[in-house]
């Protein structure tokens, strides 16, 4: 653990909690929930070690305890060596190999009792803290001079893990993450979230973390690398071990983004305009409703953006802070790349690659996920079959008469309802919304076309109060797989509709797949 | 001895049994994982088929902290220790598909006729901090069976390694505890 980086946290947030110029601005997410207390003002067990072992060694006690949030969670841990050369961690603090040796001597235990008994430990990570401080001259009343110890007590070699580590210790602190400056600067501007030195880019999500992956190269420059799919992700690791070990170039992996467990911050580590490197398959539509089989055998990151979630495939829920995070992403990138908030277009990584993986797990919510995005983008889909519809804002009604299918692709959700058109047909497919209040809406509907549809389709568009708004006819034998707007309508609140009627010349089908609402 | 191999080759849900007859190696550090001391014999009859047990769900990613092959009597063995002392979940094939680095997805080839696949889940070969913890990713090693190998995958608690074989010939897998051992011989030919 480089100690380096936690003494600089601590230094900048000292410096942040003493700007005059009020808050440090809101970091991430917004939304998300960076209001919970810090983890030093909730009670640990090992609260009296922290007391009693910071005042032996002039060590704050807050930061001891910060420390150990950290490393542990505050669980006496019995580390494994991760790989040779690297010693096993202990305890509350994590001491490992030498500095555990080292800070054990000092507070006059053995090494064994500052492996496994937790007042041993928290002393000896005390009086190693205590050393470093000496040896560093620092002024300890001074807060931010502490940062270069924590830095050193951290041993992480890279810059960024550093400041990672840093932030982690401040948030535990319950300061405000500022960005990593190389050297103390403690004017108020450090609270300011400036680019990382060196970083060569901003994120293309503004409240996104930049962190400049190696892992990547151009997309094709034909229509095969056009972006408009964006790929679900589990890192199968927590969150810093995640962006961590893709912004490494050993890996020859990386992703886009990274959303943290609590949604409090997410990575970007490649431009969306880039190729990131965070799917093997080649693309086969049979494994995505048989959507765009012309991709068939395209490398499928050239197309892709992808969105890693810190977690397991194998969990059984995923925290509503890093799904909210997650989906508002989801709603920025879909925007700005123009990527339909449906599920061809917003897909798990397992869906596509079946044979070797499984994220983001049976229990990513994705209907729930996908109307999330829908909603934060401001839009509301009505489809023609009950799963794929919030019932609170959305339901359809379609006569058991009309025939279900998903033979031709690009549908919303799991298909589609066609009927034959007849001259005196009463019967309508009705696709309703409801409105909390008054207001102004545009209206699409999908189908999927083909040779045999109605020229002639006709949708009714009809308030809460019954009073039909228009009647608006489209070709169905083109256009479909796409949104097509019907228009513009002022509604009353309650529950408005759209209908597709099945009156019309005999010897075609209307198509009644969706409808779709936009602010 | 011939026995056990062979139960093992056929029944991988018992190899941990298998392991567990096994003679203790003599050194504890990681470079003699080459000397790993499964069972010497040169006749094991060995399969072409895939050879895979999977882990339990939610069980912790093994972290890989050496790789290292050798040539013994009659077959090539090639070793992967872990920092538990239990192996991760692991699935061995030939397969004659290309290749492909798990992130990328670009095509991967290696030297040899026959490409053997070892993936291991849930296994990472780096640390918490985003450190590799095998420094050779990549191995030209010219023996007898095994030409030569390549870490294709540590992405997402997967680590997948393909080993370049002079022809897709009989291996076993045996797999042995304390620390997590996973072992592949691949006979030469005859």
């Amino acid at each position: 653990m480089t100690a380096w980086l936690r003494a600089a946290f601590i230094v900048l947030v000292a410096a942040c909690r003493e700007a005059p110029v009020g808050p440090c601005p809101s970091p991430r997410v917004a939304g998300s929930a960076a209001e919970q207390a810090a983890p030093v003002v909730r009670r640990s067990p090992f609260d009296s070690a922290f007391a009693s072992a910071g005042a032996e060694f002039h060590v704050p006690p807050t930061l001891l305890k910060a420390i150990g949030w950290v490393e542990t969670r505050w669980e006496m841990v019995q580390g494994a060596e991760e790989f040779a050369g690297r010693a096993p961690a202990f305890g509350v603090m994590a001491l490992r190999g030498a500095a555990l040796e080292r800070g054990a001597a000092r507070a006059g235990v053995t090494p064994e009792a500052a492996r496994r008994d937790p007042l041993a430990n928290i002393r000896a990570a005390a009086a190693l803290l205590d050393a470093f401080a000496d040896e560093a001259a620092i002024d300890r009343s001074r807060n931010e001079q502490w940062s270069g110890v924590i830095a050193r007590y951290s041993e992480i070699e890279r810059p960024d893990g550093r400041a990672a580590y840093g932030r982690e210790v401040d948030r535990a602190l319950g300061g405000v993450p500022p960005q990593l400056a190389r050297a103390p600067a403690p004017a108020p501007t450090a609270c300011l979230p400036p680019p990382p030195p060196g970083s060569g880019g901003a994120p293309d999500y503004p409240p996104g973390v930049w962190r400049a992956s190696p892992n990547f190269n151009a997309r094709p420059s034909d229509s095969t690398g056009r972006v408009h799919v964006l790929i679900i992700h589990t890192c199968e690791s927590n969150y810093t071990g995640c962006w961590s070990w893709l912004v490494n170039p050993a890996s020859q992996a990386s992703v886009h983004y990274v959303v943290s467990e609590d949604g409090n911050e997410i990575s970007q580590l490649v431009h969306e305009s880039d190729r990131a490197w965070h799917i093997a398959a080649t693309y086969d539509c049979t494994l995505n409703r048989r959507h765009d089989c012309w991709l068939n055998g395209v490398q499928s990151n050239d197309f892709t953006v992808g969105i890693e979630h810190a977690g397991f495939a194998s969990q059984g829920s995923f925290p509503t802070s890093q799904l909210e995070a997650s989906a508002t992403l989801a709603c920025d990138v879909t925007r700005d790349r123009g990527i339909p908030r449906d599920w061809q277009h917003i897909v798990g990584h397992g869906q596509l690659q079946p044979a070797t993986r499984t994220d983001p797990g049976p229990n990513w919510p994705w209907i729930a996920y996908v109307h999330r995005v829908q909603a934060l983008c401001g839009e509301t889909v009505v489809d023609d079959s009950a799963p794929f519809n919030d019932p609170a804002l959305a339901a359809a009604a379609v006569p058991a008469a009309w025939t279900a299918s998903d033979t031709t692709p690009d549908y919303y959700g799991g298909g589609y309802r066609w009927a034959s058109t007849q001259p005196d047909a009463t019967d309508v497919a009705a696709f309703s919304f409801r409105l909390a209040a008054p207001a102004s809406r545009a209206v699409d509907a999908r189908w999927t076309s083909g040779t045999n549809r109605s020229p002639h389709a006709a949708y009714a568009v009809i308030s809460s109060a019954g009073d039909t708004l228009a009647l608006v006819r489209v070709d169905q034998t083109t256009g479909g797989g796409r949104w097509r707007a019907l228009g513009t309508w002022a509604f009353p609140a309650g529950w408005n509709r759209v209908v597709l009627l099945r009156r019309g010349t005999a010897g075609s089908v209307v198509v009644a797949d969706a409808v779709r609402v936009r602010e | 001895m011939p026995r056990v191999a062979i139960v093992c080759a056929l029944a991988p849900l018992i190899i941990n049994a298998c392991g567990g007859h096994e003679p203790r190696e003599t050194g504890r550090q990681s470079a003699a994982a080459a000397r790993v001391s499964a069972p010497q014999d040169t006749s094991f009859a060995g399969t072409t088929a895939p050879v895979q047990r999977a882990a339990r769900p939610g069980t912790p990613p093994r972290v890989l902290r050496s790789v290292a092959a050798t040539s013994g009597p009659g077959y090539d063995r090639v070793v992967f220790e872990f920092a538990e002392d239990s192996v991760p979940g692991y699935h061995v094939e030939y397969t004659t598909k290309p290749v492909r680095r798990c992130g990328s997805g670009d095509p991967v080839s290696v030297a040899g006729a026959g490409s053997l696949v070892v993936r291991l889940e849930p296994a990472q070969a780096h640390d918490a901090r985003g450190n590799p913890t095998l420094a050779e990713r990549e191995r030209a090693l010219g023996l007898p069976a095994v030409r030569e190998m390549k870490l294709v995958c540590d992405f997402e608690g997967q680590v997948e390694w393909v080993l370049g074989v002079v022809a897709a010939g009989p291996y076993r897998v045996l797999a042995s505890p304390g620390p997590g051992r996973l072992v592949v011989d691949i006979r030469h030919r005859p």
